[in-house]
Parts: C-alpha cells; structure tokens; sequence
C-alpha cells in the first residue's frame, strides 16, 4: 500500500448518511418550516436533500485518498479546502475496525485510527474491504512494535481462555435496568407535547369519549404519564439492547479488546497503560439488586459518552472483585474500614442543596401544571436523595489507590492510582468556611477533557490530609510504562 | 495542612483588572441604553425616572465592583511553584486551593492582552492532560520566569500521563 487508494465506493453512501445523521434536527426543521402545506413542495425538497447528499458523498468519496509509506499512514481528504493528514506510527494509540448496517450489507469495515488527545473523525477510512483493513492494522502495527504482536500460538491460547462475555438474562436486566429512562422521558414527553401538529385536539375528544366513557380528566392524567413511563423504559430497553448485544471483553497481553452491539458491532481496543481510573457505579435501580456497571476512564481515547468506556454493563456485586482481579488486578480495590466520611455538621449542607433544585420544579409545577400539588411528593424523595448522598460520600486510600465515592442520583465509586493524578483541588465556599467543611476534588485524564471525582463537605483537617496525600505522589514513583503522550521524545533534552 | 503558596501576584494587576472590569461593566449600561431608546423611539411607557433610577444603581455597583473585586482577587491570589509541584490559591467568594503535579504538566504558555501588555504584564497558562489552570497578571519577567521553571522542571520528570 505505497501509493494512495481510495476507499470502496460504498463510502459515499455512508458519508451522505454521516452528514445526514450529523445534521438531521437542521434538516428536519427545513423540510417542516420551508416545505409548507404542499405535499409535492415537500417531495421536491426531500429529493433535493437526497440528490445534494449523494453528490456530496460522492465528491468526498473521490477526494478521500489514504496511503501508508514509510511507517505513516497519509491521508488526504476535504472537498473544498485539501487537508492533508500524516499519522506516524508510533504515535497511534489504536486501531480499531468496526462495521455499521451498510458496511455489513457489502462486507467492509471501517478503520479508525486514534492518536492522543487528537480528534479522532478525520484519521477514519469509513469503508474498506476487511483484507485491506487488516493488511492496514498488521502493517501499522508492526512499524510500531514489530515481535509483540507476532502471533504466538501459546498466547493465543491463553488469549481465548480469558473473554468474559454478558450472558443473556443479563443482558435483559440491563436493558430493564438502563438509567437510560431520563433521556428517553425527555424525548417521549417532547413527542408528545407535539403530538397535536398531527392529530387535533377533537379527534382526541372524540376517540376518548368513543372508547374510554367513563374516564375523568385525573384519570387521563394519570393514563398519559404512565404510557409516558412505558414507552420511555421500552425505548430504553430496546437501544440499551441494541447497544449491548453480545458484549465480550477479551483480555490480552497489553491491551482489552471490548465488542458490543446488534446493528453496528462496535469494536474498541483500550491499552493497559492508557487506563486511568475505574468506576464502578451503583445505578438506582441496580442497587437494590446488588448490581453494578463497570467503567474504564482511558486517556485521550474513549466513546462519545463522556469519554469512558463500559468495562461491563452489569456484574453482580460479589463477582466484581473477582472479575476485577483478572481483568485489572492494580484496580482492585474497595472501601475499607478507614474510610473519611463527611463530618454530622454536613447533613444540614447535604440536605439543603437538594432543596435548590427540588423546591422550584415544585414551585413551577404546582402553579402551572393541573394536579401539580402532587409535585410535593419530590420534598421528601429530595431530602431522602440528599441523606442518600450523605451516607454515601466517602474517601479512603490504600497503598498508593485513592478509592473515592460520591452520589448523584446513582452510587459512583472511583479507583484512582496516585501516579495518574493530573491535578487536585480544595473548595471551601464562605457557608463552609463557618462550618469548618471542605471539598475536595480530583483530575484524571479521560477522553479530551478529563474527569473529575469529588467529594464534598469534608471536614476541613480530612481534606487537607488526603490533598497533603495526593501532593506527597513524588514521593512514591512507581515504575510507569508509559506510552509518550503528545510530547514526543525529542523535545525531552537536557537544557541544564 | 501546610500554609497558604507564598508568591503573590504583581500589584499592578490591580489597576490592570480595574480596567477590564470596568470595559466589561460598560456592557452593563445596554441595559438603560435600550430602554431608553424603546421609550424614546417607540411607545414608550417607562418614564425618564425610572430609567435614570436604574442607571443610578447600576453606576453604584459597577463602581463597588471595578472598585473592591480586583483589590480582593489580588489579596486571594497566591502561588507558588517548585519541583515537584504547582501550588495555586485563588477565589473571591469560594477559595479554591489547587494543587498540579509538575510531571503531569503537558505544556505551558504566556500570552497577555491589550491591558495586560500595557501594564507589562502577562497570564501563565498550564495545561494537563486533563485541566487548564491560570496564573494571571505576574510582571512579564516573571512569567516567563514561571513558565519556563515549569517547562524545565516538568521535563526533568520523565514519566508523562
């Protein structure tokens, strides 16, 4: 592969359907407000959407050209302003191929190849056929650490011993269990604040006083919430599903591999030493079964999400350590008995910060929504969330592990080595300084922006120890084989 | 706990946050300036008094704000950096105490603006793989003093991430 190819055709396709993904709320929003009432206006308008996709699609598509010589992967691409885009070798973190519905139909791959910290969208082949693309990863690899990866038979062995896949019932209960439900809430609820664009409000009357007589309006109100709860866990059932479907981690030598998904088998490679720190969280429906979903934070590499990646949707309590212990055994902590907790004076604070956002939605829904007086039912479950809070905030270390755990609405348990501290903080706002409270806050790396674990309102001596803890890291320097990260080695010269 | 970083910020940051404060509070004054023109030009129903009563309180508070917060920033402001690690200490109302570990530093740089290069002074930005931190208005010699005691301690640690 020394001179520059393009991809197979098929890419054009998917590239139209990329930007028509990327932009569909702009689309829709033109082919409702500029379509108008005329049925054959509208047609002429999703024609021409169609027609002006594919012809971008296509012009990308010749465009697009990659090659790989000397160790560099070169790809040149843009339709109008020519970008040109050199990856070396040893700078590639990943390589990840995958296939969505398309690439399947036709039988390719997608290849991305992923640097540190630099947005991953350009350095993506999006149709390739899956010879080609492995041609690619050997070649790429190999530049980068040519014996490692030979394929040693007894490795491969020990390989096929160690994936841990999610079994069926499993995957049920996640799909049941997904904290999916707000988003989904939030889209059903909007659907159906727009459901009277396409039926008016008398053929409702007329279909209510057809088919349910005797209902009162307190009933239809409670119907309508509850086919809104319904349809949003069936959603969220249905993509949790999808995303899941036939999970697998499989751990190898350096690296884990990840497979998830029904539709679009997503493939993501995380390497040991880019971890940095694991989550373990307890998600309010989970709880009460002794569930809980693990989650890698990788440096400048993650999915969309946040920048993290799901470890394992779902293992129950007990088997976690277990688990943990063969797939990532330096991370396989829990909370001791040591643990630093926020001092009695801090309730008051934790009780009444749940008042700041559960008081005005009572407010707003008791002036302007019909039986909203029932919104007072949220007083009690916000003082009860906030106490739930509170009994779950906690700090402990152990060894050179920071075990840190704090509530929002699910249970968030973070294991932190100190080496991968980028930074820490204490707050302390004029109500805490009365009352002698601290927060303290903690940097890792994790996809472009990092992630930050906190605990709040600790006593003010706790805090201090645990920051003096994590500034004393130099003082502990572990042996880290560390992949260079942005800097590239020859900056590193001795000016002195 | 150790005690408070011991380098304070130059003195005549002051003077130069004064004037952002105050070129950021002028956007403020929008405010009476349109509904002075609603009422002037269209249908206006808001009396001249009441405008001005308006203007009256924004001009006191502006004038406590260009006037106090700078002076209080500057006092809460301290830093200090070693080998091992960057001590930052800051905030007006909620005090943040930061601490970044030298290796863990990715790059830093100094630039200033309009206002700060007048006074001759200059921001010290640090970037980690995971945050961005601040150090504002130190003299020009000192920030690049700052920024590359920070770029040499942070190659002299070898380990990156």
């Amino acid at each position: 592969m020394s001179k520059p190819e393009r991809q197979h055709p098929v890419a054009a396709i998917t590239k139209a359907l990329d930007v028509l993904r990327g932009n569909f709320i702009t689309i829709l929003l033109i082919l409702f407000i500029g379509g108008g009432d005329e049925d054959t206006f509208l047609l002429y308008w999703i024609v021409g959407v169609v027609v002006l996709l594919l012809v971008w699609g296509v012009l990308s598509w010749l465009r697009f050209t990659f090659e790989l010589s000397e160790g560099e992967l070169r790809i040149e691409h843009g339709v109008f302003v020519r970008k040109k885009l050199y990856l070396t070798s040893d700078r590639i973190q990943v390589i990840d191929i995958s296939a969505g519905v398309i690439q399947r139909m036709f039988g390719l791959v997608t290849v991305e190849v992923k640097t540190a910290g630099s947005s991953s969208k350009e350095a993506k082949i999006s149709a390739l056929s899956r010879e080609k693309a492995e041609l690619l990863k050997s070649e790429l690899r190999q530049a980068v650490n040519g014996e490692e990866e030979g394929v040693d038979p007894e490795d491969k062995e020990k390989r096929e011993q160690k994936i841990y896949s999610l079994t069926t019932r499993d995957l049920l209960v996640t799909a049941s269990t997904s904290g999916r439900m707000g988003v989904a809430l939030s889209i059903v609820g909007a659907a159906f604040s727009q459901i009277d664009q396409f039926i008016s409000d008398e053929e409702i009357y007329q279909f209510i006083e057809t088919n349910m007589p005797q209902s009162t309006s307190a009933s239809l109100v409670v119907m309508s919430i509850v086919s809104i709860v319904v349809i949003s866990w069936l959603f969220s059932f249905i993509t949790t599903l999808i995303t899941y479907y036939d999970f697998s981690v499989d751990v190898r030598k350096n690296e884990l591999l990840i497979s998830r998904g029904l539709f679009e088998r997503i493939q993501l490679t995380i390497p040991f030493n880019r971890i940095q720190a694991v989550q373990i969280k307890e998600g309010l429906m989970r709880q009460p079964f002794g569930y809980v979903t693990l989650v890698i934070e990788s440096a400048g590499y993650g999915e969309k999400e946040g920048n993290s990646t799901v470890l394992f949707p779902l293992i129950n309590k007990d088997k976690m350590h277990g688990f943990l212990e063969e797939v990532l055994p330096e991370y396989n902590y829990e909370m001791t008995q040591q643990e630093t907790v926020p001092p009695k004076r801090a309730l008051r604070r934790y009780l009444i910060r749940t008042l700041w956002w559960s008081l005005p939605i009572i407010l707003i829904a008791w002036i302007t929504i019909p039986y909203g007086v029932y919104a007072w039912i949220l007083l009690p479950l916000g003082l009860l969330l906030g106490y739930q809070q509170y009994r779950d905030a906690g700090v402990c270390t152990e060894d050179d592990t920071l075990i840190i755990s704090a509530r929002q609405l699910s249970k968030k348990t973070a294991i932190v080595k100190r080496y991968r501290m980028q930074a820490t903080q204490l707050k302390q706002n004029p109500f805490q300084k009365r009352m002698s409270l601290r927060d303290i806050i903690v940097h890792v790396a994790s996809g472009n922006q990092g992630r930050s674990f906190s605990v709040r309102d600790l006593a003010i001596q706790d805090a201090g120890r645990y920051w003096q803890w994590l500034a004393m890291q130099h003082q502990t320097q572990p042996e880290v084989q560390d992949t260079p990260f942005d800097q590239p080695d020859a900056e590193i010269s001795s000016e002195d | 706990m150790r005690s408070s970083p011991k380098n304070n910020l130059s003195k005549s940051a002051v003077s130069a946050w004064r004037i952002s404060t105050f070129i950021f509070m002028l956007f403020l004054f929008l405010i009476p300036l349109a509904m002075w023109m609603i009422s002037y030009l269209g249908s206006g129903q808001m009396s001249l008094w009441v405008i001005s009563a308006i203007t009256f309180v924004l001009v006191v508070i502006a004038g406590l704000v260009i006037f106090f917060i700078p002076e209080i920033r500057w006092q809460r402001w301290s830093y200090q950096v070693d080998e091992h690690e960057i001590d930052l200490q800051s905030g007006i109302l909620i005090i943040t105490r930061t601490l970044v570990p030298v290796k863990r530093v990715q790059h830093v740089d100094t630039r200033q603006g309009p206002i700060l290069r007048s006074y001759g002074l200059a921001d010290v930005t640090i970037s980690t793989a995971a945050t961005t931190h601040r150090i504002p208005a130190l003299e020009e010699e000192t920030a690049e003093a700052v920024r590359d005691r920070i770029s040499k301690f942070a190659r002299l640690a070898k380990e990156d991430v």
